[in-house]
């Protein structure tokens, strides 16, 4: 087995990809035969390449390294250089992967990570077929792995879609959303479908409402060229978001199988009622940060950042009321919102149960109970709790809200392995059950268009703002105060 | 659920880091060979001036009954040594710990924050907004005296219950308009610890005569008298006793008790009627009838914390005073 990583100097590689691997491989999940190929323009020794990795995995591993654990997964690791702009841009690469695979007795099998920009995505494709990388299908030796965003629009991501599919059959694209591979996002189906106290609750009979909140306490960072082109309703909902709405509200399936669980979430998206024209403005808030304080100190606003435009209109804080018009959901609002420079990072679902009836303990109008509210807690305090009233112990009859509590750090100690170790893993063992497949792709970017085409017909209209350190504008409180709920702060 | 701290970790860290370092720290303690379940009722952020000795962090609340509160009231605890700057003017200061209580066989685990900061409001409400936890309520107990100074802003914006002792004010006009603004605007409930002493006078007094809406009270004139550091009390029982009838409402006196007498807190005259309030309860000697009394619970200063701690209704009895004594 052979992992080519395109954009292998590039910041995914050095945050993300080669830490995970670095773990997998302590962990002995690796297969005993395999060689990892960074690939990248600029030339670089295979020494200087493992340098590279290694102070990756120091900085960002979550565990420390471990000098003779390095040096066995250093031994695996390789650099060839490519120029994706030239027609013979990768000969060079495959006579090195050739050697390599030669030279560690490797039997072919490759998996090509696209760590790339999305422009990129189809150039590289074609060049993979044009030089003979890619055997006929029904060898299945080799799969591609794609990273978000898919696209900008539904039009760019059915052309990222369509020329990836001249190359690859549908079973061997493996699309990355990070977010599914995260240990509590699993846990949804488990809790969901393996204890009989939840899913009979899941439903418009019990639920008031679901809130999913998904916080980032970073600016836009270096990321500005691309964030500033995307926005917070591409960078998150579209993809994100709607993951773990699918997640939290599809239908049990009838088995394990990747494809089972992907069509009962694909299923979920083609019933989010869609908004047009005014119901935009009504359902959907968009914002942008100004200054304010992040864990006490000063920060720009967004248009302060280093590579924004300074009349940038882009969004970095959407709130959404959906409805899903299906049987089991109908009349029940999910309240998504996601932003950027909000006081802490954190991303929590909470299922809120609806409220007793106005009597006994419920009785007083100014002093109602609590209601009782599930949280599934993804990131960080990763676990989930539920919140019921109990009597204080005394003489009088008086009711707290208390919590049944599940957290992974206490309860299992040690460390959750990273989302990309997970989905990494899957890759290899060809499991596609954590990936999406092209039709929620496309069914997401369907459900998004009518917004973003709102906006852009509305201009800056529309476009409020909030201080960075708060959790958004006013706009996104009215938009869920109105309804006679509130947010739940993670 | 009340015991010794049977462990203590603790690590220093910065606002930015709290998480994570809370996060390392129960690892540490899921890998031990008891199991600790994390225990979180509520947040209780606990607010302390800045002290001139500038103690280590791990000692900031050494004067307070902390651990035991915590130990009856598991809850989120975020320390707040906070002086305000118009600009942040020193370096903020974090640590974090867990705390265990129990047995072996059923230990629990408190999260404790400790924060030391110097800043503009807003710059302090980004510190709390990312150490309060959302699914729980928040409490804040302001251990200060709040005839020095009201609670900053945030604490209002962050808090749903204010918990304070009106035994402290050393100027009770001064602490009452720090409270009743808060009452009136409603942002936040409040909590008092001297209001919880006064609980069994005010059940002897309904006993003797009814609830204060009844026709008994009609016409009543009531003289309070009250030790010396003890009027804020006094004047609780005199709102308390004037909020509660709209029309005719009762007369109240309120004036200082001669030194001698150290036992008692309050004395009430009422008609023929004397309750004499002391730390063991309230003795009420009628004239015509035989005396009875009304004894004050045991409970030590932490019992009486977790247990406002643990009353989240709004307490009407207590705004109907505090309403009374805005003038």
């Amino acid at each position: 087995m052979t992992i080519v990583i395109f954009g292998g100097a590039g910041d995914l590689a050095h945050r993300k990809l080669l830490p995970a691997l670095y773990n997998l491989h302590v962990d002995g999940l690796l297969p005993p035969r395999i060689a990892i190929v960074g690939v990248g323009r600029k030339p670089t020794t295979d020494d200087e390449y493992r340098a590279f990795a290694k102070d990756g995995v120091e900085k960002f591993s979550r565990r420390p390294i471990d000098a003779q654990a390095w040096e066995a997964f250093a031994a695996g690791l390789f650099f060839g250089a490519a120029d994706l702009d030239s027609e013979a841009g990768l000969a060079p690469l495959g006579a090195r992967l050739d050697i390599v695979e030669h030279e560690r007795g490797l039997n072919g099998d490759r998996i090509y990570y696209l760590a790339i920009p999305p422009t990129l995505f189809a150039p590289t494709v074609k060049q993979l077929a044009r030089s003979r990388f890619v055997p006929p299908a029904e060898g299945t030796r080799a799969r591609v792995i794609v990273e978000k965003p898919i696209g900008r629009d539904l039009e760019s991501a059915r052309a990222i879609n369509d020329a990836i599919a001249e190359v690859f059959a549908e079973h061997q694209i493996y699309r990355i959303d990070h977010y599914l591979g995260k240990e509590t996002v699993q846990n949804i189906l488990v809790m969901r479908f393996a204890n009989s106290i939840f899913e009979p609750l899941f439903n418009q009979k019990y639920v008031d409402h679901v809130q999913i909140t998904v916080a980032e306490e970073e600016g836009v960072g270096t990321r500005a060229g691309y964030y500033d082109q995307a926005g917070a309703l591409r960078d998150m909902v579209q993809n994100h978001l709607l993951q773990l709405l699918a997640m939290v509200a599809m239908e049990p399936p009838h088995s394990l199988d990747a494809d089972v669980i992907r069509d009962e979430r694909l299923e979920l998206l083609r019933s989010l009622r869609r908004f047009e024209g005014d119901a935009v403005d009504d359902n959907v808030v968009r914002a942008q940060y100004t200054g304010g304080f992040i864990a006490g100190k000063p920060v720009p606003g967004y248009r302060e950042e280093k590579g924004v435009k300074p009349t940038s209109q882009t969004e970095t804080y959407v709130a959404l009321r959906l409805c899903i018009d299906n049987w089991r959901w109908a009349g029940v609002p999910f309240f998504l919102r996601t932003g950027k420079r909000l006081p802490k990072r954190a991303s929590e679902i909470s299922v809120h149960l609806k409220d007793v009836p106005p009597i006994l303990f419920n009785a007083d109008p100014s002093a109602r109970l609590d209601p009782s509210i599930l949280s599934i807690r993804i990131q960080p305090d990763e676990g989930f709790s539920l919140g019921i009233n109990s009597k204080v112990p005394g003489p009088h009859v008086q009711v707290y809200p208390v919590k049944m509590d599940f957290h992974y750090g206490s309860t299992f100690g040690g460390t959750s392995p990273e989302a990309y170790e997970r989905l990494l893993l899957d890759v290899i063992a060809g499991d596609a059950t954590l990936f999406m497949r092209r039709d929620a792709v496309e069914a997401a970017w369907q459900w998004v268009m009518p917004i973003l085409e709102r906006w852009q017909e509305r201009g800056d209209a529309g476009l409020a703002t909030y201080p960075a350190g708060e959790w958004g504008p006013a706009a996104g409180e009215q938009l869920i105060q109105s309804t006679g709920r509130r947010w739940l702060a993670p | 659920m009340a015991g010794a701290v049977a462990d203590r970790a603790w690590r220093n860290s910065s606002p930015e880091a709290i998480e994570v370092d809370l996060a390392t720290l129960w690892r540490e303690a899921g890998q031990s060979d008891v199991a600790i379940a994390r225990a979180v009722m509520s947040n209780l952020i606990v607010v302390l001036a800045p002290r001139g000795d500038r103690r280590a962090l791990t000692d900031i609340a050494a004067d307070l009954p902390l651990d035991a509160v915590v130990s009856r009231h598991p809850s989120r605890t975020i320390v707040l040594e906070h002086c305000h700057r118009d600009t942040p003017s020193a370096p903020f200061a974090a640590g974090v710990g867990i705390l265990t209580f129990g047995p072996p066989t059923a230990r629990y685990g408190v999260e404790q924050i400790v924060v030391r900061s110097a800043c503009p409001e807003a710059s302090l409400l980004s510190i709390l907004r990312r150490v309060v936890r959302g699914d729980v309520p928040t409490s804040v107990w302001w251990t200060e005296d709040l005839s020095e100074g009201a609670p900053f802003d945030p604490l209002l914006t962050i808090g749903r219950q204010l918990l304070y002792d009106s035994r402290q004010w050393k100027d009770v006009g001064r602490g009452l308009a720090a409270v009743v603004p808060l009452v009136d605007d409603g942002r936040i409930d409040v909590a008092d610890l001297n209001w919880r002493r006064l609980a069994p006078m005010r059940r002897a007094l309904v006993h003797l005569r009814g609830p204060l809406t009844a026709a008994a009270w009609r016409g009543a004139t009531v003289a309070i008298g009250h030790a010396s550091g003890e009027i804020a009390i006094a004047l609780l029982l005199a709102g308390w006793l004037r909020g509660e009838r709209r029309t005719d409402p009762i007369r109240v006196d309120v004036e200082s008790l001669p030194e001698r007498d150290t036992e008692t807190v309050l004395r009430i005259t009422l008609g023929d009627v004397i309750a004499t309030q002391t730390a063991r309860g309230v003795e009420v000697t009628p004239a015509s009838t035989p005396a009875f009394v009304v004894a004050a619970p045991k409970e030590s200063d932490a019992d009486a914390i977790a247990a406002e701690l643990r009353a989240l209704s709004p307490d009407r009895a207590l705004l109907s005073a505090l309403r009374a004594l805005r003038n």
